[in-house]
């Protein structure tokens, strides 16, 4: 259903500027599958439930995407995503749980452990020629050992609980109306700060011109090594930003888990419209992909669908993403070409 | 330099198995690394259980892997280390029947009471000729959910399922189905995707659509500390605290908590103490005083946590047991 819809989508429009803005394509998606899921969930599903419900999985899922989007706009991969959410989270219910410290020193502590392993990742990729999607891989691996091991050897066990007190579980862990994670309003904030960052700054230019093409972004005085190191510390500290956020609403952390997040963010990314080799994309997009995502994903179980069933619509949506890409993209570039 | 190291390591073999060829009923326990948390807990059953051996003079050895890597042929080797060094009896289970049967039958042809425990079911036992077999199963323990939900009155339930296909899931959902029906209810199975598993968000978030879909359902099963976590938060943002009811597999401090703040209803062990103590225990009497058990496949578990026993698991976590 999807990708031919899209592609029609795509035609239709191409004559109109529209169609030369990289995020159309998301944009259009997200319209088709959200009457989809409209037509088939019903009023619960159009109503503030059912919008809080897929907003909570969009919020957490997008924050990580975000960055991740960066990176593959910048021509990185982040796999070790998938460990340092239970990293962050096991480090910070360990200090504030186990160790009984303050919630902001164990906050710290979480989210400087996601900086940390952001830290290797972008040494291990601007110090080597591995390509970042092995060396994040290896790093996710060693991560994914680590706060077993360390989880194990002081807590022994797998699982470390904690009870925050009502402040941090306000500002981190609450549903407001109880229905809306207090989530949608930090990814809401990172949104704001990326879009700064890709859009508005100069190292948004930077980023795409590493994504474009290394060595010209090097030749050009670009501190690309920088950039990146950078780049792969904002993906840790969000994915430890998240992972925090899961202890201090279901008050427990996991040494597994955290693994969907790899594969979900990618999806997000693709579906909102950046390049799988760098160079392109937006933050609007990728804003887009993660709400495509997130409905999707909890449409299918207000339409009464088999799960199983948002599962091929998001490997759907995500060919048809990367097929209208390169449509759009062609678009774009005659349309440019046209003009000179 | 090899030969001597050889040499030697026979030596410390050969000292071994006479060290353990004392006079009273010498068991020998192949089971989980003793680190993890819930072989410990089997581990200490036996350890208790070997106390009585230790009255008679014997001993009771355990015998774990070092890892998890090559678990069916590392298992295999240590049931061999078992019968050279003398056991009297052995106990084991039976993870990887491919790599570990031949094993077992070694122990079986050599003549020594052999005891299946935590895995393989009654079958396994049959197959190898063991004299029993000690533990869990899997379907039981979803029926136990089942029942217990069901007679509380809340005879509508779903099994959240984070990982459809997997065997042992399928089971416990299975079971629940069946212990809902058994009781007057009925039982569905939430089927989550695979881009779920060990989301909590993504469960707490697929729990709570459902319950809003299905406002006839007043019962959840929860596999795991995890998922029953994420079930609570998505009862929660339904706005159904209080009105749908959930028990869980397995338990943490976190979950034991809730039982005790009310927001679950009850967890389900499957008692790894009891396997270690039962399995140990039934082989000393055999081979002190030649005594059976009969009753042929020995259930440790389903065992219920809820309000009324929580704050005795408390107490037994803390002394190991649980």
């Amino acid at each position: 259903m999807n990708p031919s819809q899209t592609q029609t989508g795509a035609r239709r429009l191409s004559l109109g500027a529209l169609a030369r803005r990289p995020e159309t394509g998301s944009l259009i998606g997200f319209v088709v599958v959200f009457a989809f899921f409209a037509a088939l969930g019903g009023p619960v599903f159009m109503g503030a439930p059912g919008w809080s419900s897929w907003l909570n999985i969009a919020a957490e899922v997008g924050i990580i995407a975000l960055p991740v989007g960066l990176l593959m706009i910048s021509g990185e991969f982040d796999i070790s995503v998938g460990s340092t959410v239970p990293a962050a989270s096991m480090m910070t219910a360990m200090l504030a749980g186990h160790y009984d410290l303050p919630a902001s020193v164990a906050i710290i502590g979480g989210l400087t452990t996601g900086l940390a392993i952001g830290f290797v990742n972008g040494l291990l990729v601007t110090r080597t020629s591995i390509p970042s999607l092995i060396i994040t891989i290896g790093v996710m691996f060693a991560v994914m050992g680590l706060t077993l091991g360390f989880a194990v050897m002081i807590k022994g066990s797998t699982s470390v609980s904690y009870v925050p007190d009502p402040t941090t579980k306000f500002l981190l862990g609450q549903f407001i109306n109880n229905m809306f994670s207090v989530t949608i309003l930090w990814w809401l904030g990172f949104a704001a700060i990326f879009f700064y960052v890709l859009h508005v700054s100069p190292l948004g230019n930077w980023i795409l011109a590493l994504g474009g093409d290394r060595e010209s972004a090097r030749n050009a005085g670009i501190p690309i090594d920088k950039v990146t190191i950078g780049l792969f510390m904002a993906s840790g500290f969000c994915a430890a930003f998240v992972g925090v956020a899961q202890v201090m609403t279901y008050q427990q952390a996991q040494v597994a888990g955290g693994q969907a997040f790899i594969f979900n963010s990618i999806m997000c990314v693709v579906i909102g419209g950046v390049l799988l080799t760098g160079g392109a994309g937006s933050i609007l997009g990728i804003l887009l992909g993660t709400m495509t995502f997130a409905v999707v994903n909890q449409g299918v179980f207000f339409a009464a669908l088999d799960p199983n069933v948002g599962s091929i619509i998001v490997g759907a949506l995500l060919l048809a993403a990367v097929l209208s890409n390169d449509t759009f993209r062609a678009l774009a570039m005659s349309a440019a070409a046209k003009k000179t | 330099m090899k030969t001597t190291k050889f040499l030697a390591a026979t030596a410390v073999l050969a000292m071994s198995a006479t060290m353990a060829l004392a006079d009273g009923p010498n068991i020998f326990v192949i089971g989980g690394k003793p680190d993890d948390p819930f072989w410990s807990r089997v581990k200490l059953g036996a350890e208790h259980a070997g106390l009585v051996a230790e009255m008679h003079g014997g001993s009771v050895t355990w015998l774990g892997p070092q890892n998890y890597d090559n678990l069916g042929p590392d298992a295999a080797e240590l049931i061999r280390q078992a019968i050279d060094q003398g056991a009297d009896a052995i106990v084991g289970p039976d993870w990887v029947p491919e790599a570990m049967d031949p094993a077992f039958e070694a122990v079986v042809a050599a003549g020594i009471p052999l005891v299946i425990y935590n895995a393989g079911g009654i079958e396994a036992a049959d197959r190898l000729g063991a004299m029993n077999y000690v533990g869990a199963v899997d379907y039981k323990s979803g029926e136990a959910a089942g029942i217990y939900l069901a007679e509380a009155g809340h005879t509508n339930g779903a099994c959240v399922n984070t990982l459809p296909g997997a065997a042992n899931i399928e089971a416990f959902c299975s079971g629940f189905n069946d212990g809902m029906a058994a009781s007057g209810g009925t039982g569905s199975v939430l089927q989550l995707p695979a881009t779920a598993f060990g989301d909590s968000t993504a469960v707490a978030q697929a729990v709570r659509a459902h319950l809003l879909q299905n406002p006839d359902i007043t019962a959840l099963f929860a596999i795991g500390d995890q998922d029953t976590n994420a079930s609570i938060s998505g009862i929660q943002q339904a706005g159904k605290t209080g009105s749908v009811h959930v028990c869980g597999m397995n338990f943490n401090d976190s979950i034991l908590a809730n039982i005790q703040a009310g927001t679950q209803d009850c967890a389900i062990d499957q008692q790894g103490y009891q396997q270690g103590f039962f399995a140990t225990a039934i082989l000393i009497n055999n081979v002190q005083y030649g005594t059976t058990i009969p009753t042929r496949e020995i259930l440790t578990g389903p065992g219920i946590i809820d309000a009324s026993n929580v704050e005795l698991v408390i107490a037994g976590v803390q002394a190991g047991a649980r």
